[in-house]
């Protein structure tokens, strides 16, 4: 058992929660470098098309739009890269941590194709009419392999974030056995499908601008057919990724995620296969405000859910189900050497064995125990959770019916999360102190008025009830 | 806290899975990633600036032109310094993680501001730089590029702060829990050290200047670009070269007595090779004032060599700034990972050698040519090798994957 925990100071945002920072900031980063590698596809494709017909007409467009669609997108796709990093380090540091010193490797590998891509997004902008068309062509499709790699080598990270899969990585504690996890080759089917029916969308916004007529015609059902490829791929990948799911994600997604966002993505789901059946059937018809329309709506009501959702799923952990989202350790890890945070949080509490607690609150009186208990909440329940009734992230206290009776919740802090039964919730089994703290606080965000028993220090809650 | 707490609080934090390889590994990858990253923060930096003030002064056609190219220079030098700063920010946190994360959370709102600001930054000067030509850029493209520029300095100085800051792990506590009272806002801007700041935006003027040179003397061999014009920049870059080499030194030498004494600074060799580095840099800069044609690679090359003493320099003050609290790097538990540390070494060779390879050399002979470039034997062959070589590693990637995958679930 560790003496000490090593948890981080925490930062808390209200309303919304870290998750939802990390979630807006993923979603930008999702659609902008699904597009980037998709349109290095589209590139490659349609640049090798232009010098086997020799049609000259179409590198024309890709020079014109080139800036737009492969450097704008992968420069956003490259600053939000980093701002996902950014975010989960400043939101789950715990979590980044654990991910970094499994996967620096595969991480470094990815750092080596992304330099690469950016040096290669100029060349194959900038090079268009300057080079030989063997060469460019060279260029052209080793960078679009070179895209697809970084994603190759992403999904592990990833998929692990889910679950291993197996137990042999917990024993093992092999970078690969973690990388290539139960998970990992349906969800980067998922992601490549998708790369290719967002290209499609995007690719959109180039086709609709064209002059000549029979190329216009030529490039739109190309793209057509590259969307409607990857969006029936994407719901095969789809239906194999729910079958390599570990059973908390299953009910997760089956009792909170479906009935959440199902709606929304099955309609998503079939106006982007109208879109690409009416662009394939009627190219000329396609406008370019709406290609632009298309590729929004993918990227609010598709990957704005698939992030959110994939975020819930993986409660109550937030890596290789080892670490929960509180950034506790859940479990020994024999293969690394970690160890469970659950027998030193049993016996000590988290007040007397975190750095990071001011003096007076590591002893729990009748004084501070409102105090006390605000803090332990936010630690152990925060990451997760809005602590203001009206918040947006899973708000507490309307999860526990807006009660303001300390001890019906601290009821439930000395069962079931005591004893770790419920699916999608980390085990916190604190001291029974820490945990009337807790309950004290929770009730009096439900609470008309400040709590008598803060008010009153002759009435503490009564401790030791369970 | 104390010292012995802190030592502790520290070790604690370490993430206890360990390493995959030697910490001397991560150590200098870490230490020389950061050198292309420095480099191109202080070319974007100079071209932001002079492409800005040189619209001030387009009525002279060499201006013009000036500050069309270096706006561009600053558009491609910010997308590569941020795809160059992720490698050392990597390895940064394998062995530094609780310096990191523990100064990235207490400042945390300006670590998502960071995103923001510098995705605002690049638009404005996407925008500038596309409203940019032919002496017709409006009064408002202008103010989105010094928009820009801003928002660019700003997150120069957010990556000092968090730099800053974790290199003082006594006050983490301090910071975080002020009077008392936890503070989970992170909101504040804790610690900075100006001089440590300045220096490095002096080594903008410098490298920025010395870059300049460089460009006069690529560009000689262009038919379409005017003699007068290219020596028109190299004289200018040897000025700004020399401004920005007195300034650095000036800047090191109050950077140095701002140091706390504990440090023992002064004592390190490494101080006064760098003190006397910058020295020969300055009397470099000064000889080469009048004679600026053929000597742009030159002060390139000693201008990375000057990038490369600073950054094993900041490495050395880190080591001492934690000597107190008993924090050394070599003490990571290594739990060896062939398999994936091969994996980046094949990626680094393979692809990085190849691709990269083929891209830069590709770039720099068609840039030379007026008209198109017809690649010569070499620059195809390495085209071969580099499309090659990355459909070889997904083959084998993938491959591998399979066979794991197969062993581990089937």
């Amino acid at each position: 058992m560790n003496e000490m925990l090593g948890l981080y100071p925490q930062w808390y945002v209200p309303g919304i929660g870290t998750a939802w920072v990390m979630g807006i900031i993923g979603t930008i980063h999702v659609l902008a470098s699904h597009t980037s590698v998709g349109a290095a596809w589209l590139f490659a494709l349609l640049a090798t098309k232009s010098v086997a017909e020799n049609k000259p007409e179409i590198m024309v467009y890709l020079k014109r739009y080139g800036m737009f669609l492969l450097v704008f997108s992968y420069i956003i796709g490259s600053v939000t890269g980093p701002g996902i990093w950014y975010s989960v380090t400043v939101a789950s540091p715990r979590g980044i941590s654990g991910l970094i010193h499994n996967f620096v490797w595969l991480w470094a590998s990815e750092w080596v194709f992304f330099f690469v891509e950016v040096i290669g997004v100029y060349a194959m902008v900038y090079l268009i009419g300057k080079i030989d068309n063997k060469t460019y062509l060279k260029l052209a499709w080793s960078f679009a392999v070179a895209s697809w790699a970084t994603m190759i080598l992403i999904v592990p990270i990833l998929s692990f974030m889910m679950w291993p899969g197996n137990d042999r990585w917990y024993h093992t504690g092999s970078t690969f056995d973690a990388a290539f996890n139960l998970n990992y080759f349906a969800h980067l089917g998922i992601r490549t499908a998708f790369m290719f029916a967002v290209a499609g969308a995007v690719g959109g916004i180039i086709a609709a601008t064209m002059k000549d007529r029979e190329t216009r015609i030529e490039i739109t059902r190309f793209l057509s057919k590259m969307g409607l490829a990857g969006m029936f791929l994407m719901i095969v990948m789809f239906m194999w990724y729910t079958a390599t799911l570990p059973p908390n994600a299953r009910l997760i997604m089956d009792t909170q995620m479906m009935p959440k966002y199902g709606s929304t993505l099955a309609a998503l789901l079939i106006a982007t296969l109208i879109y690409f059946g009416l662009t394939a059937w009627k190219p000329l018809q396609l406008r370019q405000g709406f290609a632009i329309a298309m590729t929004f709506a993918i990227g609010l009501f598709g990957l704005w859910p698939e992030e959110r959702s994939r975020e819930s799923m993986r409660k109550p952990y937030v890596a290789g189900q080892y670490i929960y989202s509180n950034q506790f350790f859940s479990r020994d890890v024999p293969g690394k050497g970690v160890i469970s945070d659950m027998p030193l949080i049993a016996e000590k509490g988290v007040l007397a064995t975190d750095y990071f607690i001011p003096a007076e609150l590591r002893t729990i009186t009748p004084e501070n125990q409102l105090r006390a208990g605000e803090l332990l909440t936010r630690v152990m329940c925060a990451n997760c959770h809005s602590l203001e009734p009206d918040g947006a992230l899973r708000p507490l206290p309307a999860l526990l019916g807006h009660s303001d009776e300390p001890k019906m919740i601290k009821a439930y802090l000395d069962g079931a999360l005591y004893h770790g039964m419920i699916p999608y919730m980390p085990k916190m089994p604190l001291p029974d102190d820490e945990r009337a703290a807790m309950a004290l606080y929770i009730a009096s965000l439900s609470a008309p008025q400040p709590p008598v028993i803060a008010a009153n220090p002759a009435k503490p809650i009564q401790q030791g009830v369970n | 806290m104390d010292a012995a707490t802190t030592a502790s609080m520290l070790h604690t934090l370490q993430d206890p899975t360990g390493i995959p390889s030697h910490p001397l590994i991560f150590q200098v990858l870490m230490v020389f990633t950061w050198i292309p990253h420095i480099l191109f923060v202080n070319i974007s930096l100079g071209a932001a600036l002079m492409g800005l003030y040189a619209l001030t002064k387009r009525q002279d056609p060499h201006w013009q032109l000036f500050s069309e190219a270096m706006t561009k220079v600053a558009k491609v030098g910010v997308s590569l310094l941020i795809v160059l700063g992720v490698a050392p920010l990597l390895f940064t946190q394998t062995i530094y993680d609780p310096q990191w994360y523990a100064s990235n959370v207490l400042s945390a709102a300006w670590v998502i501001g960071f995103i923001f600001t510098l995705t605002i930054g690049y638009l404005a000067w996407f925008t500038f730089y596309m409203k940019n030509h032919g002496g017709h850029a409006p009064v408002w493209a202008f103010w989105l590029g010094v928009l820009g520029l801003s928002m660019f300095l700003l997150d120069g100085f957010i990556m000092h702060v968090l730099a800053y800051q974790g290199l003082h792990p006594e006050q983490w506590l301090a910071w975080y829990t002020p009077g008392g009272k936890v503070d989970m806002s992170g909101t504040g801007i804790h610690a900075y050290e100006l001089p440590r700041f300045g220096f490095f935006m002096a080594m903008s003027v410098t490298v920025f200047g010395a870059f300049l040179v460089a460009y006069g003397d690529y560009f000689k061999v262009r038919a379409d670009r005017a003699p007068a014009y290219l020596a028109f920049a190299r004289g200018l870059g040897t000025k700004i070269a020399l401004t920005g080499a007195v300034l650095q030194l000036l800047f090191l030498l109050w950077w140095l007595m701002d140091v706390p004494a504990g440090i023992h600074i002064w004592s390190h060799p490494m101080t006064w090779l760098l003190l006397a580095y910058l020295g020969v840099l300055v009397a470099a800069m000064w000889l080469a004032r009048n004679k600026a044609e053929g000597q742009g690679y030159r002060l390139m090359a000693l201008s990375v060599g000057m990038a490369a003493l600073v950054a094993i320099f900041r490495e050395v003050l880190r080591m001492a700034y934690m000597s107190p609290f008993h924090y050394n790097i070599l003490d990571y538990t290594v739990h060896w990972d062939v398999p994936s540390f091969a994996l980046f070494l094949f990626t680094m060779i393979g692809v990085g050698g190849l691709m990269g390879g083929f891209i830069i050399t590709l770039v720099y002979k068609a840039g030379r040519v007026q008209g198109a470039y017809q690649a010569d034997a070499g620059v195809s062959k390495l085209g071969t090798g580099s499309l090659a070589s990355t459909v070889i590693w997904v083959a084998a990637f993938l491959g591998v994957g399979i066979w794991i995958w197969l062993r581990n679930n089937g």
